[in-house]
Protein backbone atom coordinates (compact mmCIF):
# COMPACT_ATOMS: atom_id res chain seq x y z
CA UNK A 1 0.00 0.00 0.00
CA UNK A 2 0.95 3.54 -0.81
CA UNK A 3 1.78 6.17 2.02
CA UNK A 4 -0.86 8.70 0.77
CA UNK A 5 -3.00 5.70 0.71
CA UNK A 6 -2.11 4.87 4.64
CA UNK A 7 -2.28 8.76 5.53
CA UNK A 8 -5.94 8.45 4.14
CA UNK A 9 -7.05 5.62 5.68
CA UNK A 10 -5.29 6.75 9.08
CA UNK A 11 -7.33 10.10 9.02
CA UNK A 12 -10.32 7.90 8.04
CA UNK A 13 -9.90 5.87 11.34
CA UNK A 14 -9.05 9.03 13.10
CA UNK A 15 -12.48 11.03 11.80
CA UNK A 16 -14.06 7.60 12.64
CA UNK A 17 -13.36 8.08 16.57
CA UNK A 18 -15.67 11.34 16.40
CA UNK A 19 -18.03 9.80 14.16
CA UNK A 20 -19.06 6.84 16.03
CA UNK A 21 -18.71 8.66 19.55
CA UNK A 22 -20.51 5.93 21.51
CA UNK A 23 -18.77 3.26 20.52
CA UNK A 24 -15.67 4.98 21.33
CA UNK A 25 -17.19 6.03 24.27
CA UNK A 26 -17.34 2.46 25.67
CA UNK A 27 -14.13 1.31 24.52
CA UNK A 28 -12.47 3.84 25.64
CA UNK A 29 -14.59 3.46 29.62
CA UNK A 30 -13.88 -0.57 29.32
CA UNK A 31 -9.81 -0.05 28.37
CA UNK A 32 -9.37 2.84 31.24
CA UNK A 33 -11.26 0.07 33.55
CA UNK A 34 -9.10 -2.71 33.05
CA UNK A 35 -5.95 -0.50 33.08
CA UNK A 36 -6.79 1.11 35.99
CA UNK A 37 -7.43 -2.18 38.33
CA UNK A 38 -4.27 -3.32 36.39
CA UNK A 39 -2.43 -0.78 37.41
CA UNK A 40 -3.74 -0.80 41.14
CA UNK A 41 -2.91 -4.72 41.27
CA UNK A 42 0.37 -3.90 40.04
CA UNK A 43 1.06 -1.05 42.42
CA UNK A 44 0.09 -3.48 45.75
CA UNK A 45 2.18 -6.06 44.06
CA UNK A 46 4.91 -3.64 43.63
CA UNK A 47 5.03 -2.63 46.81
CA UNK A 48 4.97 -5.75 48.23
CA UNK A 49 7.84 -6.24 46.51
CA UNK A 50 9.90 -3.12 47.55
CA UNK A 51 9.14 -3.87 50.97
CA UNK A 52 10.91 -7.10 50.97
CA UNK A 53 13.70 -5.78 48.95
CA UNK A 54 13.92 -3.34 52.24
CA UNK A 55 13.39 -5.72 54.71
CA UNK A 56 16.42 -7.57 52.61
CA UNK A 57 18.19 -4.05 53.65
CA UNK A 58 18.22 -4.80 56.99
CA UNK A 59 19.78 -7.99 57.31
CA UNK A 60 23.46 -7.53 57.87
CA UNK A 61 26.98 -9.88 57.71
CA UNK A 62 28.20 -9.69 60.89
CA UNK A 63 31.63 -10.82 61.85
CA UNK A 64 34.23 -10.47 64.58
CA UNK A 65 38.16 -10.65 64.87
CA UNK A 66 39.95 -12.50 66.49
CA UNK A 67 40.77 -11.23 69.85
CA UNK A 68 44.58 -11.50 68.74
CA UNK A 69 44.12 -10.21 65.80
CA UNK A 70 47.38 -7.88 64.65
CA UNK A 71 47.99 -4.41 63.74
CA UNK A 72 48.42 -5.36 60.17
CA UNK A 73 45.12 -8.01 60.00
CA UNK A 74 42.99 -5.19 61.72
CA UNK A 75 44.10 -2.74 59.02
CA UNK A 76 43.74 -5.33 55.88
CA UNK A 77 39.99 -5.80 57.33
CA UNK A 78 39.19 -2.55 57.13
CA UNK A 79 40.64 -1.86 53.98
CA UNK A 80 38.52 -4.51 52.37
CA UNK A 81 35.54 -3.19 53.47
CA UNK A 82 36.27 0.29 52.86
CA UNK A 83 37.31 -0.85 49.82
CA UNK A 84 33.80 -2.40 48.83
CA UNK A 85 31.93 0.51 50.04
CA UNK A 86 33.94 2.36 47.50
CA UNK A 87 33.30 0.09 44.57
CA UNK A 88 29.65 -0.50 46.09
CA UNK A 89 29.29 -3.50 46.73
CA UNK A 90 28.52 -2.79 50.72
CA UNK A 91 26.55 0.06 51.20
CA UNK A 92 26.59 0.83 54.46
CA UNK A 93 28.75 -0.73 57.81
CA UNK A 94 29.13 -0.02 61.31
CA UNK A 95 32.53 -0.82 63.11
CA UNK A 96 31.94 -1.69 66.63
CA UNK A 97 35.63 -1.14 68.53
CA UNK A 98 37.27 -3.07 71.88
CA UNK A 99 35.95 -0.51 73.88
CA UNK A 100 32.36 -0.21 72.34
CA UNK A 101 32.28 -3.62 72.32
CA UNK A 102 33.26 -3.41 76.17
CA UNK A 103 30.74 -0.92 77.36
CA UNK A 104 28.20 -2.66 75.36
CA UNK A 105 28.63 -5.71 76.85
CA UNK A 106 28.69 -3.80 80.22
CA UNK A 107 25.63 -2.56 79.41
CA UNK A 108 23.69 -5.73 78.62
CA UNK A 109 25.10 -8.09 81.55
CA UNK A 110 22.98 -7.43 84.21
CA UNK A 111 25.74 -8.91 86.85
CA UNK A 112 28.72 -7.19 86.95
CA UNK A 113 30.71 -9.67 88.78
CA UNK A 114 30.63 -11.60 85.81
CA UNK A 115 32.81 -8.53 83.71
CA UNK A 116 35.62 -8.35 86.71
CA UNK A 117 38.79 -9.05 85.31
CA UNK A 118 38.06 -8.56 81.61
CA UNK A 119 39.39 -5.24 79.78
CA UNK A 120 38.66 -4.16 76.21
CA UNK A 121 41.11 -6.59 75.33
CA UNK A 122 39.40 -9.18 76.10
CA UNK A 123 36.80 -8.37 73.19
CA UNK A 124 36.89 -8.28 69.48
CA UNK A 125 36.68 -5.90 67.11
CA UNK A 126 33.79 -6.26 64.71
CA UNK A 127 31.82 -5.33 61.74
CA UNK A 128 27.93 -4.84 61.15
CA UNK A 129 27.86 -5.09 57.18
CA UNK A 130 24.99 -3.92 54.95
CA UNK A 131 25.29 -4.98 51.12
CA UNK A 132 24.46 -3.52 47.95
CA UNK A 133 22.74 -6.61 46.67
CA UNK A 134 22.05 -9.28 49.39
CA UNK A 135 22.47 -12.09 46.64
CA UNK A 136 26.17 -10.97 46.95
CA UNK A 137 26.40 -12.10 50.33
CA UNK A 138 28.35 -15.87 49.81
CA UNK A 139 30.52 -14.39 47.59
CA UNK A 140 31.15 -11.60 50.16
CA UNK A 141 31.47 -14.39 52.53
CA UNK A 142 33.89 -16.72 50.75
CA UNK A 143 36.25 -13.77 50.47
CA UNK A 144 35.93 -11.89 54.66
CA UNK A 145 36.83 -16.09 55.70
CA UNK A 146 40.46 -15.32 53.19
CA UNK A 147 41.57 -12.80 55.54
CA UNK A 148 43.49 -13.89 58.39
CA UNK A 149 42.57 -11.56 60.98
CA UNK A 150 39.14 -12.73 60.80
CA UNK A 151 37.49 -15.40 63.24
CA UNK A 152 35.72 -17.47 60.05
CA UNK A 153 33.50 -18.93 63.16
CA UNK A 154 32.32 -15.37 63.85
CA UNK A 155 30.85 -14.58 60.41
CA UNK A 156 26.86 -14.56 60.40
CA UNK A 157 24.73 -14.13 57.78
CA UNK A 158 20.58 -14.61 58.25
CA UNK A 159 20.79 -16.65 54.83
CA UNK A 160 17.70 -18.66 55.58
CA UNK A 161 15.64 -15.31 56.14
CA UNK A 162 17.67 -13.99 52.83
CA UNK A 163 15.77 -17.04 50.75
CA UNK A 164 12.25 -17.07 52.14
CA UNK A 165 12.14 -13.32 51.35
CA UNK A 166 13.87 -14.08 47.82
CA UNK A 167 10.90 -17.10 47.44
CA UNK A 168 8.41 -14.39 48.18
CA UNK A 169 9.49 -12.04 46.19
CA UNK A 170 9.87 -14.21 43.10
CA UNK A 171 5.75 -15.28 43.69
CA UNK A 172 5.01 -11.67 43.55
CA UNK A 173 6.89 -11.41 40.28
CA UNK A 174 4.87 -14.13 38.57
CA UNK A 175 1.85 -12.64 40.41
CA UNK A 176 2.56 -9.93 38.65
CA UNK A 177 3.28 -11.44 34.73
CA UNK A 178 0.09 -13.78 35.65
CA UNK A 179 -2.43 -10.75 36.44
CA UNK A 180 -1.08 -8.91 33.29
CA UNK A 181 -1.87 -12.11 31.30
CA UNK A 182 -5.37 -12.57 32.82
CA UNK A 183 -6.19 -9.23 32.51
CA UNK A 184 -5.05 -8.53 29.16
CA UNK A 185 -7.04 -11.28 28.07
CA UNK A 186 -10.03 -10.24 29.67
CA UNK A 187 -9.69 -6.68 28.38
CA UNK A 188 -9.37 -8.20 24.66
CA UNK A 189 -12.57 -9.81 25.21
CA UNK A 190 -14.33 -6.71 26.82
CA UNK A 191 -13.03 -4.57 24.08
CA UNK A 192 -13.99 -6.80 21.50
CA UNK A 193 -17.29 -7.24 22.68
CA UNK A 194 -18.28 -3.47 22.81
CA UNK A 195 -16.41 -3.39 18.94
CA UNK A 196 -18.66 -5.84 17.86
CA UNK A 197 -21.39 -4.28 19.17
CA UNK A 198 -21.26 -0.90 16.70
CA UNK A 199 -18.95 -3.03 14.02
CA UNK A 200 -22.42 -5.07 13.43
CA UNK A 201 -23.86 -1.44 12.76
CA UNK A 202 -21.02 -1.56 10.42
CA UNK A 203 -21.04 -4.23 8.91
CA UNK A 204 -23.04 -2.18 6.14
CA UNK A 205 -20.40 -0.31 5.59
CA UNK A 206 -17.59 -2.97 5.21
CA UNK A 207 -20.13 -4.97 2.81
CA UNK A 208 -19.95 -2.13 0.88
CA UNK A 209 -16.37 -1.62 1.02
CA UNK A 210 -15.66 -5.31 -0.33
CA UNK A 211 -18.25 -4.74 -2.88
CA UNK A 212 -16.79 -1.64 -4.34
CA UNK A 213 -13.25 -3.47 -4.28
CA UNK A 214 -11.45 -2.91 -0.97
CA UNK A 215 -9.01 -5.45 -0.09
CA UNK A 216 -9.16 -6.53 3.54
CA UNK A 217 -6.09 -4.11 4.65
CA UNK A 218 -7.67 -1.21 3.15
CA UNK A 219 -10.70 -1.79 5.88
CA UNK A 220 -8.79 -3.08 8.58
CA UNK A 221 -6.65 -0.24 8.87
CA UNK A 222 -8.85 2.47 9.95
CA UNK A 223 -10.18 0.18 12.59
CA UNK A 224 -6.45 -0.23 13.64
CA UNK A 225 -6.13 3.60 14.04
CA UNK A 226 -9.46 3.85 15.59
CA UNK A 227 -8.47 1.04 18.54
CA UNK A 228 -5.46 2.46 18.97
CA UNK A 229 -6.35 5.99 19.67
CA UNK A 230 -9.09 5.13 21.57
CA UNK A 231 -6.41 2.39 23.30
CA UNK A 232 -4.03 5.83 23.84
CA UNK A 233 -6.46 7.70 25.26
CA UNK A 234 -7.38 5.14 27.62
CA UNK A 235 -4.47 4.35 28.77
CA UNK A 236 -3.47 8.38 29.44
CA UNK A 237 -6.60 9.50 30.95
CA UNK A 238 -6.25 5.69 33.15
CA UNK A 239 -3.02 7.18 34.48
CA UNK A 240 -4.06 10.16 35.32
CA UNK A 241 -6.55 8.10 37.26
CA UNK A 242 -4.65 5.66 38.69
CA UNK A 243 -2.08 8.25 40.14
CA UNK A 244 -4.62 10.30 41.81
CA UNK A 245 -6.37 7.07 43.29
CA UNK A 246 -3.37 6.11 44.56
CA UNK A 247 -2.37 9.12 46.35
CA UNK A 248 -5.53 8.84 48.27
CA UNK A 249 -5.13 5.07 49.20
CA UNK A 250 -1.51 6.39 50.11
CA UNK A 251 -2.53 9.06 52.45
CA UNK A 252 -5.09 7.01 53.72
CA UNK A 253 -2.72 3.87 54.86
CA UNK A 254 0.25 6.14 55.78
CA UNK A 255 -2.20 7.59 58.46
CA UNK A 256 -3.63 4.00 59.09
CA UNK A 257 -0.22 2.82 59.86
CA UNK A 258 1.03 5.84 61.72
CA UNK A 259 -2.28 5.45 64.12
CA UNK A 260 -1.81 1.82 64.98
CA UNK A 261 1.85 2.49 65.27
CA UNK A 262 3.62 0.44 62.26
CA UNK A 263 6.60 2.28 61.15
CA UNK A 264 8.64 -0.40 58.88
CA UNK A 265 5.91 -0.22 56.33
CA UNK A 266 6.89 1.88 53.34
CA UNK A 267 4.62 2.80 50.59
CA UNK A 268 6.10 3.93 47.20
CA UNK A 269 5.48 7.07 45.95
CA UNK A 270 3.82 6.56 42.53
CA UNK A 271 6.19 9.16 40.91
CA UNK A 272 8.78 6.52 40.99
CA UNK A 273 7.03 4.31 39.26
CA UNK A 274 4.89 7.11 36.84
CA UNK A 275 6.86 5.94 33.34
CA UNK A 276 6.95 2.93 34.11
CA UNK A 277 2.93 2.34 34.77
CA UNK A 278 2.99 5.02 31.49
CA UNK A 279 4.85 2.68 29.55
CA UNK A 280 2.83 0.06 30.39
CA UNK A 281 -0.65 1.52 30.14
CA UNK A 282 0.43 3.00 26.96
CA UNK A 283 1.83 -0.71 25.17
CA UNK A 284 -1.34 -2.25 27.01
CA UNK A 285 -4.15 0.18 26.06
CA UNK A 286 -3.06 0.76 22.47
CA UNK A 287 -2.59 -3.62 22.15
CA UNK A 288 -5.94 -4.20 23.21
CA UNK A 289 -7.71 -1.79 21.06
CA UNK A 290 -5.49 -2.68 18.05
CA UNK A 291 -6.35 -6.10 19.18
CA UNK A 292 -10.19 -5.72 19.92
CA UNK A 293 -10.53 -3.76 16.33
CA UNK A 294 -9.42 -6.58 14.96
CA UNK A 295 -11.32 -9.38 15.80
CA UNK A 296 -14.54 -7.23 14.97
CA UNK A 297 -13.76 -7.14 12.21
CA UNK A 298 -12.50 -10.47 11.10
CA UNK A 299 -15.84 -11.47 11.62
CA UNK A 300 -17.00 -9.25 8.85
CA UNK A 301 -14.73 -9.69 6.18
CA UNK A 302 -15.58 -12.88 4.41
CA UNK A 303 -18.37 -11.19 2.76
CA UNK B 1 -16.08 -10.95 -21.57
CA UNK B 2 -18.51 -13.33 -18.97
CA UNK B 3 -18.54 -16.40 -19.97
CA UNK B 4 -20.84 -19.14 -17.81
CA UNK B 5 -20.00 -22.84 -18.58
CA UNK B 6 -22.94 -25.16 -17.11
CA UNK B 7 -23.36 -23.41 -13.97
CA UNK B 8 -25.27 -24.47 -11.41
CA UNK B 9 -25.52 -22.90 -7.74
CA UNK B 10 -26.97 -24.64 -4.91
CA UNK B 11 -27.61 -22.90 -1.92
CA UNK B 12 -26.59 -24.75 1.12
CA UNK B 13 -30.14 -25.04 2.41
CA UNK B 14 -30.49 -27.14 -0.83
CA UNK B 15 -32.31 -24.30 -2.80
CA UNK B 16 -31.29 -24.18 -6.88
CA UNK B 17 -30.06 -20.65 -7.18
CA UNK B 18 -28.88 -21.22 -10.89
CA UNK B 19 -29.67 -24.12 -13.21
CA UNK B 20 -26.99 -25.60 -15.60
CA UNK B 21 -26.44 -21.87 -16.63
CA UNK B 22 -24.60 -21.93 -20.22
CA UNK B 23 -24.62 -18.54 -21.80
CA UNK B 24 -21.90 -16.07 -22.90
CA UNK B 25 -22.09 -11.97 -22.60
CA UNK B 26 -19.77 -9.90 -25.31
CA UNK B 27 -17.76 -6.77 -25.06
CA UNK B 28 -20.00 -3.81 -25.07
CA UNK B 29 -23.83 -5.44 -24.97
CA UNK B 30 -26.74 -4.43 -22.78
CA UNK B 31 -28.48 -7.72 -21.43
CA UNK B 32 -31.41 -7.70 -19.06
CA UNK B 33 -32.16 -10.55 -17.37
CA UNK B 34 -35.83 -10.95 -15.97
CA UNK B 35 -37.73 -13.82 -14.46
CA UNK B 36 -40.18 -14.09 -11.62
CA UNK B 37 -38.98 -13.42 -7.92
CA UNK B 38 -37.23 -15.93 -6.95
CA UNK B 39 -35.84 -17.41 -10.51
CA UNK B 40 -32.49 -16.95 -9.81
CA UNK B 41 -31.23 -13.18 -11.22
CA UNK B 42 -29.93 -12.05 -8.00
CA UNK B 43 -27.71 -15.59 -7.79
CA UNK B 44 -26.46 -15.01 -11.30
CA UNK B 45 -25.00 -11.45 -10.29
CA UNK B 46 -23.70 -12.80 -7.25
CA UNK B 47 -21.97 -15.53 -9.35
CA UNK B 48 -20.61 -12.71 -11.58
CA UNK B 49 -19.27 -11.00 -8.71
CA UNK B 50 -18.05 -13.75 -6.78
CA UNK B 51 -20.28 -12.86 -3.75
CA UNK B 52 -21.45 -16.40 -4.13
CA UNK B 53 -19.31 -19.42 -5.43
CA UNK B 54 -20.65 -21.84 -8.34
CA UNK B 55 -21.26 -25.23 -6.54
CA UNK B 56 -20.47 -26.63 -9.95
CA UNK B 57 -19.33 -25.58 -13.65
CA UNK B 58 -17.30 -22.41 -14.52
CA UNK B 59 -17.76 -18.62 -14.31
CA UNK B 60 -15.12 -16.28 -16.20
CA UNK B 61 -15.54 -12.69 -16.06
CA UNK B 62 -12.95 -10.10 -17.74
CA UNK B 63 -10.58 -12.70 -17.87
CA UNK B 64 -10.39 -14.05 -14.17
CA UNK B 65 -11.67 -17.50 -13.68
CA UNK B 66 -14.23 -16.35 -10.72
CA UNK B 67 -15.09 -20.62 -10.17
CA UNK B 68 -11.72 -21.30 -8.48
CA UNK B 69 -10.22 -17.72 -7.81
CA UNK B 70 -8.16 -17.26 -4.59
CA UNK B 71 -9.43 -14.72 -1.83
CA UNK B 72 -6.60 -12.23 -2.11
CA UNK B 73 -7.76 -11.97 -6.53
CA UNK B 74 -11.79 -11.00 -5.41
CA UNK B 75 -10.71 -7.20 -4.54
CA UNK B 76 -9.06 -6.86 -8.47
CA UNK B 77 -12.21 -8.73 -9.81
CA UNK B 78 -14.29 -6.13 -8.36
CA UNK B 79 -12.41 -3.25 -8.94
CA UNK B 80 -13.35 -4.12 -12.90
CA UNK B 81 -16.78 -4.39 -12.23
CA UNK B 82 -19.32 -1.60 -11.31
CA UNK B 83 -22.05 -3.08 -8.66
CA UNK B 84 -25.19 -1.27 -8.60
CA UNK B 85 -28.05 -2.74 -6.17
CA UNK B 86 -31.81 -1.79 -5.27
CA UNK B 87 -31.25 -0.72 -1.60
CA UNK B 88 -28.45 2.36 -2.67
CA UNK B 89 -25.30 0.83 -1.17
CA UNK B 90 -23.75 4.10 -0.54
CA UNK B 91 -21.28 4.60 2.88
CA UNK B 92 -23.58 6.91 5.21
CA UNK B 93 -20.78 8.95 6.44
CA UNK B 94 -19.14 10.07 3.57
CA UNK B 95 -20.82 12.88 1.11
CA UNK B 96 -21.22 11.98 -2.00
CA UNK B 97 -17.97 13.08 -3.65
CA UNK B 98 -16.05 11.11 -0.79
CA UNK B 99 -18.17 8.40 -1.91
CA UNK B 100 -17.14 8.69 -5.82
CA UNK B 101 -14.29 9.03 -4.67
CA UNK B 102 -13.67 6.05 -2.09
CA UNK B 103 -13.73 4.18 -5.63
CA UNK B 104 -10.80 5.33 -6.87
CA UNK B 105 -8.78 5.63 -3.81
CA UNK B 106 -9.32 1.52 -3.45
CA UNK B 107 -7.31 1.62 -6.32
CA UNK B 108 -4.90 4.15 -5.10
CA UNK B 109 -5.49 6.27 -8.15
CA UNK B 110 -3.48 9.95 -7.42
CA UNK B 111 -5.48 12.28 -6.63
CA UNK B 112 -4.86 14.65 -8.96
CA UNK B 113 -7.03 11.90 -10.95
CA UNK B 114 -9.24 11.77 -8.00
CA UNK B 115 -9.88 15.64 -8.49
CA UNK B 116 -10.37 14.77 -11.82
CA UNK B 117 -12.51 12.12 -12.29
CA UNK B 118 -14.80 12.56 -9.44
CA UNK B 119 -16.43 15.67 -10.67
CA UNK B 120 -16.84 13.98 -14.48
CA UNK B 121 -19.05 11.65 -12.83
CA UNK B 122 -21.06 13.57 -10.55
CA UNK B 123 -21.73 15.40 -13.85
CA UNK B 124 -22.31 12.49 -16.00
CA UNK B 125 -25.07 11.38 -13.58
CA UNK B 126 -25.85 14.97 -13.21
CA UNK B 127 -25.64 15.60 -9.17
CA UNK B 128 -22.29 18.00 -9.53
CA UNK B 129 -24.69 20.96 -6.99
CA UNK B 130 -24.86 17.23 -4.33
CA UNK B 131 -21.15 16.74 -4.07
CA UNK B 132 -21.18 17.72 -0.60
CA UNK B 133 -24.61 16.20 0.61
CA UNK B 134 -24.83 12.95 2.67
CA UNK B 135 -26.75 9.85 1.48
CA UNK B 136 -29.17 10.84 3.93
CA UNK B 137 -30.00 14.48 2.90
CA UNK B 138 -30.33 12.54 -0.85
CA UNK B 139 -33.26 10.96 -2.07
CA UNK B 140 -33.82 7.76 -3.55
CA UNK B 141 -33.25 8.57 -7.21
CA UNK B 142 -30.38 10.89 -6.44
CA UNK B 143 -28.57 8.11 -4.09
CA UNK B 144 -28.91 6.22 -7.25
CA UNK B 145 -27.11 8.32 -8.98
CA UNK B 146 -24.73 8.53 -6.67
CA UNK B 147 -24.37 4.87 -6.65
CA UNK B 148 -23.79 4.73 -10.81
CA UNK B 149 -21.18 7.81 -10.29
CA UNK B 150 -18.92 5.37 -8.16
CA UNK B 151 -19.27 2.04 -9.77
CA UNK B 152 -18.72 3.85 -13.42
CA UNK B 153 -15.76 6.65 -12.30
CA UNK B 154 -12.69 3.80 -12.55
CA UNK B 155 -14.45 2.50 -16.54
CA UNK B 156 -15.32 -0.34 -15.11
CA UNK B 157 -15.71 -3.18 -18.27
CA UNK B 158 -18.64 -4.57 -16.95
CA UNK B 159 -21.49 -2.63 -14.82
CA UNK B 160 -23.82 -4.87 -13.45
CA UNK B 161 -27.28 -3.69 -11.94
CA UNK B 162 -29.52 -5.89 -9.51
CA UNK B 163 -33.11 -3.96 -9.97
CA UNK B 164 -31.52 -0.61 -9.73
CA UNK B 165 -35.16 1.43 -10.30
CA UNK B 166 -36.49 -1.06 -7.58
CA UNK B 167 -37.17 1.56 -5.12
CA UNK B 168 -37.77 4.83 -7.93
CA UNK B 169 -40.94 6.27 -8.85
CA UNK B 170 -41.57 5.06 -12.93
CA UNK B 171 -39.56 8.79 -14.16
CA UNK B 172 -36.79 8.22 -12.12
CA UNK B 173 -36.54 4.85 -13.18
CA UNK B 174 -36.22 5.92 -16.74
CA UNK B 175 -33.92 8.43 -16.27
CA UNK B 176 -31.32 5.55 -14.41
CA UNK B 177 -32.28 3.18 -17.39
CA UNK B 178 -31.06 6.13 -19.88
CA UNK B 179 -28.14 6.72 -17.79
CA UNK B 180 -26.93 3.06 -17.72
CA UNK B 181 -27.79 3.28 -21.85
CA UNK B 182 -25.50 6.02 -21.90
CA UNK B 183 -22.54 4.23 -19.85
CA UNK B 184 -23.30 1.25 -22.31
CA UNK B 185 -22.78 3.58 -25.27
CA UNK B 186 -19.75 4.87 -24.32
CA UNK B 187 -18.14 1.25 -24.41
CA UNK B 188 -18.94 -0.49 -20.53
CA UNK B 189 -21.17 -4.11 -20.60
CA UNK B 190 -23.82 -3.19 -18.83
CA UNK B 191 -26.20 -5.96 -17.32
CA UNK B 192 -29.56 -5.47 -15.61
CA UNK B 193 -31.72 -7.63 -13.59
CA UNK B 194 -35.10 -6.12 -13.50
CA UNK B 195 -39.04 -6.58 -13.19
CA UNK B 196 -39.84 -3.71 -14.52
CA UNK B 197 -41.67 -4.23 -17.92
CA UNK B 198 -42.03 -1.02 -19.52
CA UNK B 199 -38.81 -0.42 -19.61
CA UNK B 200 -37.29 -3.71 -20.72
CA UNK B 201 -39.76 -3.27 -23.46
CA UNK B 202 -38.98 0.12 -24.22
CA UNK B 203 -35.19 -0.59 -24.76
CA UNK B 204 -35.34 -3.08 -26.93
CA UNK B 205 -31.85 -4.73 -25.67
CA UNK B 206 -30.88 -8.17 -25.51
CA UNK B 207 -33.19 -10.20 -22.92
CA UNK B 208 -32.16 -13.37 -20.95
CA UNK B 209 -35.35 -14.94 -19.30
CA UNK B 210 -34.90 -17.36 -16.62
CA UNK B 211 -37.03 -19.37 -14.56
CA UNK B 212 -36.32 -21.51 -11.62
CA UNK B 213 -32.78 -21.15 -12.00
CA UNK B 214 -32.75 -22.10 -15.87
CA UNK B 215 -32.67 -20.47 -18.93
CA UNK B 216 -35.64 -20.10 -20.44
CA UNK B 217 -34.65 -17.34 -23.17
CA UNK B 218 -32.17 -15.36 -24.76
CA UNK B 219 -33.62 -13.13 -27.01
CA UNK B 220 -31.98 -10.11 -29.03
CA UNK B 221 -33.78 -6.86 -29.01
CA UNK B 222 -36.10 -8.38 -27.14
CA UNK B 223 -39.32 -7.83 -24.90
CA UNK B 224 -40.32 -8.39 -21.35
CA UNK B 225 -43.47 -10.59 -22.52
CA UNK B 226 -40.98 -12.74 -25.74
CA UNK B 227 -41.18 -15.72 -23.44
CA UNK B 228 -44.61 -16.33 -22.85
N1 LIG C 1 -28.34 -16.91 0.55
C1 LIG C 1 -29.31 -17.75 0.17
N2 LIG C 1 -29.46 -18.90 0.85
C2 LIG C 1 -30.40 -19.77 0.46
N3 LIG C 1 -31.21 -19.61 -0.57
C3 LIG C 1 -31.11 -18.48 -1.28
C4 LIG C 1 -30.14 -17.51 -0.93
N4 LIG C 1 -30.25 -16.48 -1.82
C5 LIG C 1 -31.25 -16.82 -2.65
N5 LIG C 1 -31.75 -18.02 -2.34
C6 LIG C 1 -32.82 -18.73 -3.06
O1 LIG C 1 -32.39 -18.94 -4.38
C7 LIG C 1 -33.45 -18.73 -5.28
C8 LIG C 1 -33.07 -17.65 -6.28
O2 LIG C 1 -32.93 -16.42 -5.56
P1 LIG C 1 -32.56 -15.04 -6.26
O3 LIG C 1 -32.33 -14.07 -5.19
O4 LIG C 1 -31.45 -15.28 -7.20
O5 LIG C 1 -33.89 -14.71 -7.03
P2 LIG C 1 -34.28 -13.39 -7.82
O6 LIG C 1 -34.59 -13.80 -9.19
O7 LIG C 1 -33.23 -12.36 -7.63
O8 LIG C 1 -35.59 -12.97 -7.04
P3 LIG C 1 -36.17 -11.50 -6.81
O9 LIG C 1 -36.78 -11.06 -8.08
O10 LIG C 1 -37.19 -11.70 -5.76
O11 LIG C 1 -35.03 -10.65 -6.36
C9 LIG C 1 -34.64 -18.35 -4.44
O12 LIG C 1 -35.44 -19.51 -4.25
C10 LIG C 1 -34.07 -17.91 -3.14
O13 LIG C 1 -34.93 -18.22 -2.07
MG1 LIG D 1 -33.14 -10.48 -6.69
Amino acid sequence: MKIRTLRLLAKEGTANVYKNKLMSFASLITIMTTLFVLGLVLLVIVNVISNLEAKKQDLQVKFYLRVDASRMEQEEVAMFIENGRASGVVSEYQYESREQAYENAKKDLKHESLMEGLTPDNFAEGYFVSLTDPNDSDQFIAKLKLLSGIDSQWITYPKDELDKITGVVRVFNYAAIFVLAVLMIISVLLISNTIRLTVFARRKEIEIMKYVGANDWFIRFPFIIEGMIIGLLGALLSHLLTSQTYGWIKDGLNNLFSSIKISDLQLIEFDQFAIRILVVYIIFGTTIGIIGSLMSVKKHLNV
Amino acid sequence: MIRFVDTTKVYSNGVVGIKNLTLRIEKGEFVFVIGASGSGKSTFLKLIMHEETPSEGEVYVNGYSVHNMPKSEVPYLRRSLGVVFQDFRLLPNKTAYDNVAFAMQIVEALPREIRRQVPLALGLVGLSKKARAYPEQMSGGEQQRIVLARALVNNPAVLIADEPTGNLDPKTSLEIMELLDEINQRGTTVIVATHEKSIVDAMKKRVITLDRGELVSDVQKGLYTDEN
